[in-house]
């Protein structure tokens, strides 16, 4: 299974959105969140920018939440999206 | 081009910007910008009355500068609410009241462009978009 990480802020209202799609994800198919916080723990937000080159190309040149990010291939994809293309995306990543 | 401080000689209004502006807005005197460094801009802003901002100064004052633009505050209070509590707790923990929907690079530069409100007019979500919004929603286009 590949390792897939969403970053994501507490008070970010698109996150907010995105939590419960990802919980449906998670027991209608194999798939699997590391969910890590990035405004109120440095370690995950370090970890966030160190993928800075993958994800900002496809975040408007940022660091945007929600992002969700493949950490074995760095493909990502950003902000609220609907639930097939959240399952579309995470299944296709294996 | 960098920016610089530049102080009023007659009111000790503040400017930061690569120019002075010929005209002070306060005080209308033509001319009377002098560059003065960051530690003397800081020291003449941080020297005054508390300026620490409560949520609803801020509430407020978002609302008055959404007045005359093609963008208003957000309807929808449940998203605004989070926003504010998210913008206050970065002012809170990181200094500056950043979107709490990006994240801070750690570039000074980079990061001055993450304070609420941001140039979102410029940004995909917005540019162009009948029903555009900052990133972080705060700001949608007027209908």
């Amino acid at each position: 299974m590949a390792h897939l990480v969403m970053f994501y802020g507490r008070e970010c209202p698109h996150c907010k959105k995105m939590l419960p799609l990802m919980d449906k994800l998670e027991q209608e198919t194999p798939v699997r969140f590391e969910r890590l916080e990035v405004w109120h723990d440095e370690k995950n937000a370090d970890l966030m920018r160190s993928y800075r080159e993958a994800i900002a190309p496809k975040c408007g040149q940022q660091l945007r939440v929600p992002t969700f990010i493949n950490a074995d291939t760095k493909d990502a994809m950003c902000g609220e999206v609907e639930f097939d293309k959240l399952k579309d995306w995470a299944l296709q990543q294996g | 081009m960098k920016k610089r401080y530049w102080r009023c000689y007659v009111c000790n209004d503040i400017h930061y910007g690569v120019a002075p502006p010929e005209l002070c807005p306060t005080c209308k005197v033509l001319n009377a910008y002098v560059e003065i460094t960051a530690e003397e801009a800081r020291k003449i802003l941080g020297g005054g009355p508390d300026t620490a901002m409560a949520t609803e100064d801020f509430r407020a004052a978002i609302e008055r500068f959404t007045v005359g633009n093609e963008f208003e505050v957000n309807p929808d209070a449940d998203k605004v609410n989070l926003l504010l509590t998210g913008i206050f707790e970065n002012d809170k923990n990181h200094g500056f009241k950043f979107c709490p929907c990006r994240l801070r690079t750690k570039d000074w530069e980079e990061d001055l462009k993450l304070i609420c409100p941001c140039n979102f007019p410029i940004h995909e979500t917005y540019k162009g978009v009948k029903d555009g919004e900052c990133w972080c929603g705060l700001f949608v286009r007027r209908k």
